[in-house]
């Protein structure tokens, strides 16, 4: 039931590019969909461990320059250079891992905050490696064939199909670690450090492991924001804001959920990408102020109050 | 030589606004366990507050500070009895995640009203800074210098010598004992919120002659605050003060003597390092 239900939301996410052929709706779904994916890798970490990052910003950066570095200083095609960059962000927060998680709750915060400032200071000075605040600009995506066919990057289409496979695989991740044993062990870690500790769980390598999951997630969707909007620079891709906004979608949808991100994007970026038509920071004060109703009303979040509604009843 | 002292005394002067705007983050933490991700914001509403007070009506905006502290104050008041009392019972990473959004939409609604752009305060009497000793001290900056002193002493004697401090200090250290002992811990909890709005205040309408006022300015001193506070220990006023200065010092140096493009890295390392080897703070002084 629950099965034919998932593989029915499958086939229909990937046929929204042939039903729909308006633009600013192919837009607004592949925006929608770029935030869960953030939302839902920042999920993994921040939901299931309760380690709340202010720093993921970090992790899309170093994704989306990898991708841009890549093709633009060795040539590689940038949808290799998205995977590889995908690699690198998992490897970049290993050290950053041992270093934060020796600290808890609001002190990992503050810490992951610092390194991701770290990280924007050194690629705005870096500049023979990032072309520093100027930043990186892709002309012409490269050809590619699939199945024969020219891919027209001048549609959406591509575009969308993309990041609806990055949905996916992170949400299918997610619902894997709800099902592992890894996942109790998270949830005990969030729940109580000590007495996870005490029954035997590694917790620096249970958290490590979890941190690189979620960032490998976040840089493989950075390198697609690299790909999408052909150029990036410091202040856009690793700002504190950017990291707030995914703690933002995560927290709204529902924290430690599967579906809860989708639910957050759907419902904020819509709002943002509709308000951002007419008034240009409207959608942040909506993001300040439903963050406050959520965390004082609704701290399960959207998704996680329709689970216990419908748990009540059921 | 010249060039050192002169790059200590600037960093004295800086680092007594950033001791300012740290305190009031400090007492804050120290009473509630709060870390207010919004306190940058309250600076930035300060900063305004002095601006507006000087292009509206013409009020040197070192004056304004009389109207602007206490009505900071009583916003704080406001927002701890309105907003956040309910919020803090579920939490820190709650009342983190909660004054992340309140910082949001208090910067954006900023930058709906007052718009983007970068603005400053001229005025005719900072024109030529003041040479003491051959030794440049802009005079927005002396003065600001000036009253950050008055108000920390002023502070420091509020919390030393009256009720209301005894009440704050004793929260600090430990709330239970402290109701035990007759005090209302959630009146003095919103009086010491207050207290750090008043101080973000003050430390903005100071700080606005000898900055670029921009609604998103919060950003930018949150993430300072949050290394002097570290590097002083949490909840120690005097662990911030210190920091505040050290801070001034280290980016002060670090600018002449590194680089000014990572003269702002400096202090986030230092402050990674600090987090990580004493976490108490420097001093060994704070609460973790």
């Amino acid at each position: 039931m629950t099965r034919g239900l998932v593989a029915l939301a499958i086939v229909a996410l990937f046929a929204v590019p042939w039903l729909v052929t308006n633009t600013f709706f192919m837009h607004l779904a592949i925006m929608v969909l770029m935030w869960t994916a953030l939302g839902a890798a920042w999920n993994l970490l921040g939901g299931f461990a309760g380690q709340v990052s202010f720093g993921h910003a970090a992790f899309l950066g170093v994704g989306a320059y990898a991708t841009m570095i890549f093709h633009l200083k060795l040539g590689l095609a940038p949808w290799y250079g998205l995977v590889l960059g995908g690699v690198i962000g998992a490897l970049v927060s290993l050290p950053i891992g041992f270093i934060c998680f020796r600290l808890r709750g609001p002190y990992f915060s503050l810490a992951t905050l610092a390194v991701a400032e770290i990280i924007r200071i050194i690629a705005i000075n870096w500049e023979t490696l990032t072309d520093g605040p100027v930043g990186m600009l892709i002309t012409t995506l490269p050809e590619l064939r699939v199945l024969g066919q020219p891919v027209d990057w001048e549609s959406k289409t591509p575009f969308y199909v993309m990041i609806a496979t990055i949905v996916v695989a992170v949400i299918g991740a997610t619902w894997a670690i709800t099902r592992l044993r890894f996942g109790a062990y998270l949830l005990a870690i969030r729940e109580d450090p000590d007495s996870a500790e005490a029954v035997g769980i590694d917790t620096v390598r249970t958290n490590v492991t979890a941190l690189a999951l979620s960032a490998f997630f976040t840089a493989l969707t950075g390198g697609f924001y690299a790909i999408y909007f052909r150029y990036i620079d410091p202040d856009a891709v690793f700002s504190i804001a950017l990291s707030v906004e995914m703690v933002f979608i995560a927290v709204v949808g529902g924290l430690a959920t599967a579906a809860g991100p989708l639910i957050g994007a759907v419902f904020l970026v819509t709002l943002a990408e509709v308000f951002r038509e007419r008034f240009q920071v409207w959608h942040l004060i909506f993001y300040g102020l439903f963050m406050m109703l959520t965390i004082r009303y609704l701290p399960e979040g959207i998704w996680g109050r329709i689970g216990l509604l419908l748990g009540r009843r059921g | 030589m010249e060039t050192l002292i002169q790059s200590l005394v600037s960093g004295v002067l800086t680092g007594s606004l950033y001791a300012m705007i740290g305190v009031g983050l400090t007492v804050v933490f120290g009473v509630m366990r709060i870390i207010n991700m919004a306190h940058g914001d309250l600076v930035m509403l300060g900063m305004y507050g002095a601006f507006w007070a000087h292009v509206g009506a013409r009020v040197d905006p070192f004056l304004s500070i009389v109207v602007w502290m206490p009505l900071m104050f009583l916003f704080g008041m406001a927002i701890h009895r309105f907003l956040l009392r309910k919020v803090v019972l579920g939490g820190e990473l709650n009342t983190l995640l909660y004054t992340a959004g309140l910082s949001l939409f208090i910067a954006n609604l900023a930058l709906f009203v007052w718009t983007g752009d970068y603005r400053t305060i001229k005025l005719s009497y900072a024109v030529m800074p003041l040479r003491p000793f051959d030794i440049a001290v802009p005079i927005p900056l002396a003065i600001s210098f000036g009253l950050a002193i008055v108000i920390t002493v002023a502070l420091y004697w509020l919390l030393a010598r009256t009720d209301m401090g005894r009440a704050i200090r004793a929260t600090s250290q430990d709330a239970e004992a402290a109701a035990l002992m007759g005090v209302n811990v959630e009146r003095t909890a919103t009086i010491t919120f207050g207290l750090g709005t008043a101080l973000a205040g003050g430390a903005g309408v100071l700080l606005a002659p000898s900055l670029y006022l921009y609604p998103t300015v919060g950003e930018i001193l949150v993430a300072k605050c949050f290394v002097i506070v570290v590097l002083g220990g949490l909840g120690s006023v005097p662990g911030a003060i210190a920091g505040g200065i050290l801070l001034g010092i280290i980016e002060s140096l670090g600018a002449v003597y590194v680089s000014v493009a990572y003269k702002d890295l400096i202090g986030f390392v230092i402050f990674l390092l600090v987090l990580l080897l004493r976490p108490a703070g420097l001093f060994g002084v704070g609460k973790s």
